[in-house]
C-alpha cells in the first residue's frame, strides 16, 4: 500500500517540513524596497496590508504565502481553489470569479494590487492600467511570466517557441515574498516546489518509462474536435516532467485535434482534464471517459483498451502553480496503472 | 402666413427641445459621475469636479476624487460622445443608402475592426508598438476602403453599396476567424471576444478628446451638408437636379462615418442598437428634416448611451455587464413602445 500513497504523503510533508525555521534563512525586507516590474519601478514603504489579487494565480501564491490576513480581496477564479488553500482563501472578499470593475477594486481600498493577465491588468485593459494605480501611489505588480513572453514574441499570453518552466513562476514567488517581508515563506515554497519538481525527476529517470501523453482539455460535444494542451505549454512541460513526450508536436498553445489526428499519434496515456466549469457536454471527466469508451473508433486505442486513462485537475493545464500538483496526480495514477517499475 | 408661423412655432419647438434634451443630457452625465459601486456622498462628487476644475480645493480621499474625476466623469462623457457619434452616424447612413435597417456597421467597419484587434492581438503585429485601437482602426479603414472599392467610390447607388458592406463584413469576418482558429488559443480567443463585446472599460480623459474632437468634426461637416441629406430622400436624379453635387456629398459623408464608426469601435468595440434605433426614433419625435433631425440624433444618442452605461456599471456588483447587451436589453422595449404609438397615431 505503501508505494502507492508515496506521492500524495510526499506531497504532504514536503510543504509543512519544507516551512520549518530550520530551512528558512532569507533576509527580512528592508524598506523601503524597490523592484523593476516589467519595465515599471515601483516602491514600497512597507509591507502591503490591503493587497487585492487578480486573478487566481496571483491569489493562490500570496494565500501560500499565508498572506491571507494581507489581503483585501481576489477576482477572476477560472477553476476552485487549490483545497489545501480553501480555509485560508474563506477569510478573503471575493470580488467576482470574472472581470472586477475598478471602482470595484478601489472601493476596498487596497495598498497594492497584483495581477496575472495584462488583460486584468495593463495598457489595453477594460478593467485597469497601472497608471489607474500609481496615480493614487498605490503600488501594481504584473506576473512576470506574461511580461515575458510578450516582449518576446508580440503575444500576449505566449504562443512560446520554448518549453515553458517554472522559474518565471519562482521569481514571481520569491518577488512577492520580499514586498510582504515573508521571503522566508517564500523561499520555503520555492524549495518545495523545486524539491517536487525533482523527485518526480528522479522517480521517472529511475522507475519511469518513455511514455506519450494526450493532454485533453475538453470538446463542446463528441462530434467535435478536441482542444488539446500543446508542446510548449504547461501541458508540455508535465509531459517532460514525467520523462514522457506530449504527442501534439504544434507549438499552438492550444490546437483543437480531430479524434483521427489524435488516433494517428496512438498515444500511450490519455490525460482527460478535470474542469470546474459545466458549458461543454465533455467537460466533466466521467463524461470524456465514457466517450473514449464508447466511440467505435477511439475505444480501439491501444490506450484506451488497456485502461490507461488519468485524470488532471483542467487548472494545470495553464502555466501556473497547479501545474506541478498535476504532474503529481498524474504521477499517482502511472503508479497506480503499474506503468512505473 | 400661416406658413411662416408654423415654421417660426417649429423652429422655436425645436429650439426648446433641444435645450430641455441638452439639460437630459447633462443631467444624465451628472447621474453618471454620481451613481456607482462605491457609495459616494454627493457633495464629495461635486467638490471632486469642482477642484479638479480648480475652482475649489476641498482636501477629499484622494480615491474618492480619482473615481469621480478620471474614473466615472471621463467615462460618461465619452459615453455620451459615443452615443451621439453612434446615432449621426445611423441617421447619415440610413438617408444616404435609403434603408431603414442601414446602421453604422452597414459598411463592415465593425467587421474590419476585430480583423485589425485580431492581427494585433493574436499575430503580435507591431510587436506591442502599435496599439489594439490603433489597429482596429487601421483594420476599420481598411473595410471601408474595400468597400468604396467594390461600389465604384459608392456611385454605384445604395443597393450596390449596402451589397458591397456585406460582402466586406463577411470577408473580414472570415479573415478574423482564419487568424484566430489558426494561430490563437483559447485564452486569445476569449479576448477578442471580450475586446470585440464592447466596453468603456478602457477610455479615460486622453480618449475623452479625442471622440469629442472626432464627433464634433463630424457634426459639423453633418449639419453643413443637412439640406442636401434632405434632397437625396427623393432619390439622386432629384438632388441633382437641385444642384447639389451627388457624388462629392456622398462620397464625403460616407467618408465622415468611415471616421466616426472607425474611432469609436477602435475605442470602445462595437456596440449595436443605438446607431439603428435612435435615428428612427427621434425622427418619430422631429421628423425627417435634416437640420432637425441630427441635434436630436446627437442629444438623444448621448443621454441613451449614458444611462446604458449606468446600468451596465450597477447591475451587477463588482462587475461590468457588456454595454450592447444593456443597449439591446434597455432599446428594445424602448423602441417597441415607439413603434406602437407610431402605429396608433397613424
Amino acid at each position: 500500500m505503501f508505494p502507492v500513497k508515496s506521492f500524495s504523503a510526499l506531497c504532504g510533508l514536503m510543504l509543512p517540513l519544507a516551512l520549518s525555521p530550520v530551512s528558512a534563512q532569507a533576509a527580512p525586507t528592508v524598506y523601503p524596497l524597490m523592484l523593476s516590474n516589467c519595465g515599471v519601478e515601483i516602491t514600497f514603504d512597507k509591507a502591503p496590508e490591503h493587497a487585492i489579487a487578480l486573478g487566481q494565480n496571483s491569489a493562490e501564491i500570496m494565500l501560500l504565502l499565508g498572506l491571507e490576513d494581507s489581503m483585501a480581496g481576489t477576482a477572476f477564479w477560472p477553476s476552485k481553489v487549490l483545497p489545501e488553500l480553501a480555509e485560508a482563501n474563506e477569510k478573503v472578499k471575493l470580488l467576482t470569479v470574472e472581470s472586477p470593475s475598478l471602482e470595484g477594486i478601489l472601493a476596498e481600498r487596497p495598498d497594492f494590487v497584483a495581477a496575472q493577465l495584462l488583460n486584468l491588468l495593463g495598457p489595453e485593459s477594460k478593467v485597469a492600467k497601472r497608471e489607474d494605480f500609481s496615480n493614487l501611489g498605490i503600488p501594481s505588480y504584473v506576473s512576470p511570466g506574461v511580461c515575458a513572453t510578450n516582449t518576446a514574441s508580440g503575444d500576449v499570453h505566449g504562443a512560446r517557441d520554448q518549453l515553458w518552466n517554472m522559474d518565471l513562476l519562482y521569481q514571481e514567488i520569491d518577488e512577492l515574498s520580499q514586498i510582504f517581508d515573508v521571503a522566508d515563506r517564500g523561499q520555503a515554497v520555492i524549495a518545495d516546489f523545486k524539491a517536487r519538481e525533482a523527485a518526480l525527476r528522479e522517480k521517472v529517470a529511475s522507475e519511469g518509462q518513455d511514455l506519450s501523453f494526450v493532454f485533453w482539455f475538453s470538446s463542446p460535444t463528441p462530434a467535435d474536435d478536441a482542444y488539446l494542451g500543446g508542446k510548449n505549454g504547461a501541458s508540455g512541460f508535465i509531459a517532460d516532467l514525467l520523462g514522457g513526450t506530449n504527442v501534439m508536436q504544434t507549438e499552438v498553445e492550444w490546437p483543437t485535434v480531430s479524434w483521427e489526428g489524435i488516433m494517428a499519434t496512438n498515444p500511450g496515456v490519455i490525460v482527460v482534464a478535470d474542469l470546474d466549469r459545466d458549458r461543454w457536454e465533455l467537460d466533466k471527466p466521467e463524461a470524456k471517459i465514457a466517450f473514449l469508451k464508447t466511440d467505435p473508433a477511439v475505444s480501439e486505442l491501444e490506450a484506451v483498451k488497456q485502461g490507461r486513462i488519468v485524470v488532471m485537475d483542467g487548472q494545470a493545464m495553464n502555466p501556473t502553480i497547479r501545474t506541478i500538483y498535476g504532474a503529481e496526480q498524474i504521477a499517482e495514477q502511472l503508479e497506480e496503472l503499474g506503468l512505473f517499475k | 402666413m400661416s406658413g411662416l408661423k408654423r415654421h417660426f412655432g417649429e423652429q422655436a419647438g425645436l429650439g426648446l427641445f433641444l435645450l430641455l434634451s441638452t439639460a437630459v443630457l447633462m443631467l444624465a452625465i451628472a447621474a453618471g459621475t454620481g451613481i456607482g459601486e462605491m457609495p459616494i456622498p454627493l457633495d464629495t462628487t461635486f467638490f471632486a469636479v469642482t477642484n479638479r476644475l480648480g475652482w475649489t480645493s476641498f482636501a477629499l480621499d484622494p480615491i474618492h476624487q480619482s473615481v469621480i474625476w478620471d474614473y466615472r466623469l471621463s467615462r460618461a462623457l465619452v459615453a455620451a460622445c459615443c452615443g451621439a457619434g453612434l446615432a449621426l452616424c445611423g441617421a447619415i447612413l440610413q438617408s444616404l443608402l435609403r434603408n431603414a435597417l442601414a446602421e453604422p456597421y452597414v459598411l463592415g467597419v465593425s467587421a474590419g475592426a476585430s480583423t485589425g484587434a485580431v492581427a494585433i492581438i493574436v499575430l503580435g503585429f507591431g510587436a506591442g508598438t502599435i496599439t489594439l485601437s490603433a489597429g482596429a482602426f487601421v483594420g476599420a479603414f481598411a473595410s471601408f476602403a474595400f468597400v468604396a472599392l467594390l461600389s465604384d467610390g459608392a456611385r454605384a447607388g445604395a443597393g450596390k453599396t449596402i451589397l458591397a458592406g456585406v460582402a466586406a463584413s463577411q470577408l473580414f469576418n472570415a479573415l478574423t476567424s482564419y487568424i484566430v482558429s489558426t494561430s490563437a488559443n483559447a485564452q486569445q480567443a476569449r479576448d477578442v471576444m471580450f475586446w470585440m463585446l464592447g466596453s468603456f472599460g478602457g477610455v479615460r480623459w486622453p480618449e475623452f478628446q479625442l471622440v469629442l474632437g472626432v464627433v464634433a468634426i463630424g457634426f459639423v461637416v453633418c449639419m453643413y451638408l443637412a439640406k442636401a441629406l434632405d434632397a437625396f430622400a427623393f432619390g439622386d436624379d432629384a438632388a441633382a437636379s437641385l444642384g447639389i453635387p451627388v457624388e462629392a456629398v456622398r462620397v464625403i459623408l460616407f467618408a465622415v462615418t468611415a471616421l466616426l464608426t472607425a474611432t469609436i469601435v477602435s475605442m470602445v468595440g462595437s456596440i449595436g442598437f443605438v446607431g439603428l434605433v435612435v435615428p428612427h426614433a427621434a425622427r418619430f419625435i422631429v421628423g425627417p428634416s435634416h437640420a432637425r433631425l441630427l441635434p436630436t440624433c446627437v442629444v438623444t444618442g448621448g443621454v441613451f448611451m449614458v444611462l446604458a452605461d449606468i446600468v451596465s456599471r450597477v447591475i451587477l456588483p463588482q462587475q461590468v455587464l457588456p454595454i450592447g447587451v444593456v443597449t439591446a436589453l434597455v432599446g428594445v422595449p424602448f423602441f417597441s413602445l415607439i413603434l406602437y404609438r407610431s402605429q396608433r397615431s397613424s
